[in-house]
This record gives structure tokens, C-alpha cells and sequence, in this order.
């Protein structure tokens, strides 16, 4: 890409002299633009088209550009930031619509990616509240899941069983994957972590750890991310393996999760993170 | 607006006998080599001047080279008499044919003869055996250019000549000759080239075919490699460069051949690297951009005549390399702010044609609005700024250059900010923060600071526009230093009211 290669100028301070050496910031400012005077040397990379042009010329081969059918512009492609997802787009709309479906709304805790903020809310509600597991005990809590329709239903499977004959839903629906019923053992191992991440966030990757553990078994839910390639600590999932359960847990699976690095300073309302690293979304 | 009569370019003939397909890929093939040698360091050209009476369809159609018919004709001319005309004609015919050409040099005194009969007391003898000679330039092979050394001195002479052809082919052949070696042009300048191209270009002025033929040797000369140490000196400190700027005046004996090469001079001798002050001295600048705001007045105007980029390009980059030059010239120098509607004009008439070209405009852009706050204030009061924002998808260092663009007119003050929000920078700012070119992105955080800093209000209207959740992404950005920059923006150190924008950074979700 073009550097500018001298003469940074002088000229003209800027008039609003920016606030940004003020005592109220606390960083340093990483911002350094300014305006630069660019002087092209004969050989420099951005005269070449121009310099095949005029040899073309000299060489009889010149055409005008109402004959010439080669087709030369090209668009800027968009390319997702979150870091570790690799797609690329050519349009803003398709851009706009991969991260909308894979980055928009996405449980922090476990890392599936929902389609809608509804579907989300319910997600973590049932997936990840504890609160939740005690007062479904009582009454009903499952939601149904299209909007607009008011029924709850004890268990989940009634909720399916709805979803299906009244709303002619598919069995397998994507995104309404089961959690996989809990032992006595498991539920209190469980509950025990959640009371954890209720505590301390900073403990978020161990929790995490357990979370993913008992999850690992379930079938493959929505848009679960390829697994993670040489962008996690190898540390971890050593004292990953202590604590994993039995034989089903696949150890595979459970090292792509640990590429997650969320701060705990940063949150975004809702305990839903927006995007993150780690997630690798699928090419269009 | 001056109007002139573009006379067609000629050199044309490449398209002869040629369905427009096999012209094309013969052209793709030559573009691939021309590509090659450039990176090389090797871009080297000749021209071939055609015969008057050579139609366009005969340019390709080779003598069938028949070693007898060389070799006989040579033999032939030995002896003078009234066919010899006839018979030097019909040998230029012939060497044409690279075989011919290296036959011919290979006979004994053949060179010889033909500066003999150049320099002899028959003048059409005299002009046909320069045109063998400028065969034998255009070859490309080296030992048959390399052979036509002898001659040298005399081209050289007449071209303080009057006769039009005769100089045109002799300063053809010169032309061709001068990027053949080191030797070559040693001897050259030791027989007096520019000295000699000076004289010509002063007595020829009106002349447009000799202008444009000075024009193609003296670029031929400039274009070398060495060119900055030994030739470049001593064309600066003659009266050439005031002889080329002349020839780039719109008026009404303006042709575009001769502008052409002019313009292409002048390239070279700005981007050399020497000092231009000498140029800037003989209003190269202010004449150079009064061309470039006539070319592009023509060029909105949908008066794009044929072969005009090939004017335009040298234009801009002398213009562009000058500007960078002088941080201290007044702006008086430079024509009015014309030459911003002019650049904005030819960036948008190339950009899907000649990429290139918008490119190189756009960075002469950039270098006018680094330089001064008058020419940012243009590209404000003159409505031009959503004409460039428009061209902001446009990748291959396009869009780079225009948010350079854009970050200089934001630089300049507060005011100038609040008008680019108003011209919807903003929105487009979110796409271009979403490309995949690091350098856009990194461009665009920069726009962004210099547009909080000039108000909560622009922060609030980017964050209607979805701006800061967008932002949030960039936390997780693969390079470290955009993700500071967006940390810095979010955690809102822009603003001079810290508390103010603390509410307007954090999304309310």
C-alpha cells in the first residue's frame, strides 16, 4: 500500500486544537493523522498502469477506452473484524447479513449463536438462569417460541409437542435444541457453577469449562463454530481435562470453545456479547 | 474555457489487418511483456514513423525476405545512376523484415553507404536513406540498431534543418537509438544532443509533427536509467523545459501529438528526484494545472477525445510531484480552485474506465489539500465532497487516497468537520469501517476522531446510524492498533465534556 514517503507538512495548525491533551484522559491518544505531501519517485508501483499505457501507445497499440472491453475497476470487499472469522463479502448486504446472523446475538456463556434477540433472551433464560430452574419446577416457564403466542409449558417437551402441532413446527427445529437432562450429581455440579458465574465474572473461562463440558455431548445445535485453530492456550484445557466428565466428552470439541477471551470489563447490555474472538463464522 | 482543435493522434497503425479481437489479445500479450520489463527496470519502446504513401492495411505486410533481394539490392546501389532512388526505396521496404535488417548489416560497408548517400548532394536519396536507417533503429535486435551508430553525427546536424520528414525521421531514429546502451548515449551527449534538441525545438516550434518528434526523443532520453545523473542536469539548465511548457498551452495551435510528449518530458523530469525548483521557476505548475482544468472541463463535459488520457496522465503526475515539492509557494502560483473541480471531474470520468488514472488524480488531490486550507474549503463550498464520498467503494488505492482526502479537509478545522457530517460522511463511514483493506479502515477511525472532536453532535448521529455497537466490534480487530484507536473513540476521550459523551458511548440496549 502507498506510504507517504516525505514532507510531512507544517503547515496550518489545526484550528481546533483537540481537547485530547486534556487532564480528563486518562490514555494516551492513538490517533496521529495528519496531512502528508506525497512525492512519487519515476519507478514508484502507482505510476506502472499508467506507464504501460503510454509504452502501448508508443508502441501502436493503443485503444480507445469506447473499444476496450477489459473490465479493470474493482469494489472494495467488506471483511468481518471479529477476530478468528475469516469471511469476506462483496457487498455491504451480505456483510451486514452474515454478521447479523452469526455475530448479533450470541450467548456469552456458551457461545451459540441465535438468530434474533428473542430467541437469545429465551436461550439464556433456560440454558444458563438458575433462577429459572428453580421456578420451572413450580410452574410453567417454557415459553413458546413464536412471538406473539403466549402459552408456557411446564417442560420443554411440551413445549415442542406445541411447537408442533399447532404451529406445524419441524421436530428437529434448529433452534430448539434440549438440554440434555441432568443427574442429581450433575444438576448440583451445576448449580454450583452457575452460583460461581453469578459471583465472579473474572472466573468466566473455568465456568465456561463446565458449562461446555456437559454441553458437549448434545447433538450440534445452530452455527456451532469449526473448531478454533492455534488461537487458544493449550494451558487451559489441560485443566480442562481434570474436570471433564467421562467418556463422552469430546475433547476436540472442547478445545475450539477455549479460544474465548472475553474481558470482564466489557459488556454490552443484556449479558449477551455481540462478537468475539474465537468465533469463526462460515463463509458466505 | 479555451477551445482548441485536438488533432487525432496518429500511430495507429498496430490496428492494421487485424480483426478487433486478435488486436486485443495481441495488446494483452504486449501489456503482460511491457508489465514485466517495467518491474524490471527495462521499459523500453521505439516508434516506427510510416510512409506518407504507406496506407494503414500495408503497415503489417511484410517483403517477403529473400537473402537474393537484400544482397542484390545492395549491390545495386553501389553504382550511381537515376534508378538508385528507386532502388533505396524499395531496400527500406524491405528492411522492414528483421532477417533483411540483419543481412544487410552484416554485408561489407553497407552502413557506410547509406550515410554516404545520407550525407551526399541527392536529397531524395538523403531522405530514403534515413528511412532505412530508422528501419534499422526500430529493430529489435540490438546489433542492427547499434550498427546505425555511424550516423549519428549527421542526424544530429540536420536537425537544425527545415525540411518536416526529414527531421521527423531523423529525430525518430535518434529517438529509437538513444535507450540501446550506455555507449550509446555517451556519444550522444558528447555529439551534442540536447544542445541540438534545443535548437530544433526553438526554430520547429509551429511545427507540430517536429515538435512531437523532439518530444518522443527527448522522452526517449529522460526516461533512462541513468538519466538523473548525466542528462537530466544539463536538460534542466537548458532552454528545453520553457520550449516543452509552451507546447502545453490550449491555444489554437494546441495538437495532441506533441502535447503528448512534452507532457511525458516533464514527468520525467519531475519525478526524478533532482530539484525542481528550476521547473517551478518557468511556471511549469501554474501551467501544467491550467491545462489539466481545461482537460478535465472538456472531460465533464463528455468531450473525451480519443487518446486525451494519454495527456492527462503526465499532467497529473507533474502537477502532483510539483505540488509536493513546494510547501512554501504562495498560493497564487496555482491557477484558481479550478483545478479541484477539474480533479473531481477526471476522478469520476475514469474511475470505472481507467482506474489508474482516478487514482493518480485523487493523490494529486491529496497533495492539494495537504498544501492548503483553500483548496479544502473548495471541495466544501463547491459541493464536490459527495461526489468523492460516492466514490468511496472504489478498492486498488482509490478509496485509500480519497479519505486521505477527506481527513485533510476534516484536519483543517472544526467547521470543515461539521460540513462533512452534513454531506453524510458518516453512513459511509460505517461501511468503509467494515472493508476488508486495513488501511481504509485505519483512515476512516482517524476521520471519525477528528469528527467527534468537532462536536457531540456528529457522535450522536453516528450512533444513530448504529455507529458505536459497530465500534464494540472493533475490540476485537486482529491489529492492536485499530482496536486502541476504537477504545479510545468508545471510551469516549474525544469529547472535551467527558460526561456528556459517556452517555452517548455506551449503547443503550
Amino acid at each position: 500500500m502507498l506510504q507517504p514517503k516525505s514532507f510531512p507538512t507544517t503547515l496550518g495548525n489545526r484550528e481546533n486544537e483537540d481537547c485530547t491533551t486534556d487532564d480528563i484522559s486518562q490514555e494516551e491518544n492513538p490517533f496521529n493523522f495528519s496531512p502528508q505531501l506525497i512525492y512519487l519517485h519515476k519507478d514508484h508501483e502507482l505510476f506502472e498502469d499508467g506507464d504501460v499505457e503510454r509504452h502501448l501507445y508508443l508502441q501502436d497499440l493503443y485503444i480507445s477506452e469506447a473499444i476496450d472491453d477489459k473490465q479493470t475497476v474493482s469494489v472494495s470487499e467488506f471483511a468481518c473484524h471479529i477476530s478468528g472469522c475469516n469471511a469476506v463479502h462483496g457487498t455491504l448486504e451480505e456483510y451486514e447479513h452474515h454478521y447479523n446472523s452469526l455475530h448479533r446475538h450470541v450467548c456469552s456463556i456458551c457461545r451459540r449463536s441465535l438468530p434474533t434477540a428473542r430467541l437469545l433472551d429465551i436461550h439464556i433464560q433456560e440454558w444458563h438462569d438458575s433462577l429459572f430452574i428453580v421456578l420451572a419446577q413450580r410452574q410453567d416457564m417454557y415459553q413458546c417460541l413464536v412471538e406473539g403466542c403466549e402459552h408456557k409449558f411446564r417442560t420443554s417437551v411440551l413445549r415442542k409437542d406445541h411447537l408442533i402441532q399447532i404451529h406445524k413446527y419441524p421436530p428437529d427445529f434448529r433452534f430448539d435444541k434440549p438440554k440434555r437432562e441432568k443427574g442429581p450429581r450433575e444438576a448440583k455440579q451445576h448449580q454450583q457453577q452457575m452460583d460461581i458465574a453469578m459471583e465472579v465474572v473474572d472466573h468466566a473461562r473455568e465456568v465456561l469449562c463446565e458449562e461446555q463440558s456437559k454441553q458437549a455431548d448434545q447433538e450440534e445445535s445452530m452455527e456451532m463454530p469449526a473448531p478454533e485453530t492455534g488461537n487458544y492456550s493449550t494451558e487451559k484445557s489441560a485443566s480442562h481435562e481434570q474436570l471433564a466428565a467421562g467418556p463422552n466428552t469430546n475433547n476436540e470439541h472442547l478445545k475450539s470453545r477455549y479460544s474465548n477471551r472475553v474481558p470482564s470489563n466489557v459488556c454490552f447490555g443484556h449479558g449477551s456479547i455481540r462478537g468475539f474472538r474465537g468465533h469463526r463464522g462460515r463463509r458466505k | 474555457m479555451i477551445m482548441w482543435r485536438l488533432s487525432r493522434i496518429r500511430h495507429k497503425a498496430g490496428r492494421a489487418g487485424y480483426s478487433l479481437e486478435e488486436f486485443r489479445v495481441k495488446r494483452r500479450e504486449h501489456e503482460k511483456a511491457l508489465r514485466q520489463a517495467r518491474r524490471d527496470r527495462q521499459l523500453v519502446s521505439r516508434r516506427l514513423l510510416l510512409n506518407e504513401d504507406e496506407g494503414q492495411q500495408e503497415a503489417i505486410m511484410h517483403t517477403c525476405s529473400n537473402e537474393n533481394d537484400v544482397v542484390s539490392l545492395f549491390h545495386n546501389l553501389q553504382h550511381s545512376g537515376p534508378e538508385r532512388e528507386a532502388h533505396l526505396k524499395t531496400l527500406s521496404k524491405s528492411l522492414r523484415d528483421l532477417s533483411a535488417q540483419l543481412i544487410f548489416i552484416k554485408q561489407e560497408n553497407s552502413i557506410h553507404m547509406l550515410v554516404g548517400l545520407l550525407t551526399g548532394p541527392n536529397t531524395q536519396c538523403r531522405l530514403q536513406s534515413v528511412r532505412c536507417l530508422h528501419e534499422l533503429s526500430h529493430s529489435p535486435h540490438p546489433s542492427v540498431a547499434t550498427a546505425c551508430l555511424p550516423a549519428t553525427p549527421y542526424l544530429l546536424t540536420y536537425l537544425s534543418g527545415q525540411s518536416t520528414r526529414f527531421t521527423e525521421l531523423c529525430l525518430y531514429t535518434l529517438g529509437n537509438l538513444c535507450p540501446e546502451s550506455d555507449v550509446v548515449r555517451e556519444k550522444l551527449l558528447a555529439q551534442g544532443i540536447i544542445p541540438a534538441l534545443a535548437c530544433c525545438i526553438e526554430n520547429q516550434r509551429h511545427n507540430m509533427a517536429v515538435m512531437e518528434a523532439v518530444g518522443f526523443t527527448l522522452s526517449q532520453l529522460l526516461q533512462t536509467k541513468d538519466a538523473s545523473e548525466k542528462i537530466i542536469p544539463l536538460v534542466l539548465a537548458s532552454s528545453l523545459p520553457s520550449h516543452l511548457l509552451a507546447v502545453l498551452t490550449p491555444d489554437q495551435n494546441f495538437a495532441l501529438g506533441p502535447a503528448i510528449e512534452c507532457a511525458w518530458c516533464l514527468h520525467y523530469l519531475t519525478c526524478s528526484g533532482e530539484d525542481n525548483r528550476a521547473l517551478l521557476a518557468c511556471g511549469a505548475l501554474l501551467q501544467c494545472s491550467m491545462l489539466l482544468v481545461s482537460l478535465g472541463g472538456a472531460v465533464a463535459q463528455g468531450n473525451k477525445a480519443e487518446g486525451v488520457e494519454l495527456l492527462v496522465c503526465p499532467l497529473l503526475r507533474c502537477v502532483g510531484n510539483l505540488l509536493s515539492c513546494t510547501p512554501d509557494v504562495p498560493d497564487a502560483c496555482l491557477s484558481d480552485v479550478g483545478l479541484t473541480v477539474a480533479l473531481c471531474a477526471l476522478l469520476q470520468a475514469y474511475v470505472q474506465t481507467q482506474p489508474s488514472l482516478a487514482r493518480e488524480s485523487a493523490w494529486v488531490l491529496n497533495n492539494l489539500t495537504a498544501r492548503s486550507s483553500l483548496f479544502c474549503s473548495a471541495l466544501i463550498t463547491l459541493n464536490l465532497v459527495p461526489n468523492l464520498i460516492q466514490l468511496l467503494p472504489f478498492s486498488q488505492g482509490i478509496n485509500t487516497m480519497i479519505l486521505r482526502v477527506l481527513a485533510n479537509v476534516a484536519h483543517k478545522k472544526k467547521e470543515f468537520c461539521i460540513q462533512l457530517a452534513e454531506f453524510g460522511l458518516l453512513s459511509s463511514l460505517c461501511a468503509t469501517l467494515k472493508m476488508a483493506e486495513q488501511a481504509v479502515v485505519t483512515l476512516s477511525l482517524d476521520i471519525l476522531f477528528m469528527l467527534f472532536a468537532s462536536g457531540s453532535q456528529v457522535v450522536e448521529d453516528f450512533a444513530r446510524e448504529g455507529g458505536i455497537s459497530l465500534l464494540e466490534t472493533f475490540q476485537y480487530y486482529s491489529e492492536e492498533d485499530v482496536r486502541r484507536k476504537a477504545v479510545y473513540l468508545l471510551e469516549g476521550h474525544v469529547l472535551s465534556s467527558s460526561s456528556q459523551c459517556a452517555v452517548s458511548c455506551i449503547p443503550s440496549s
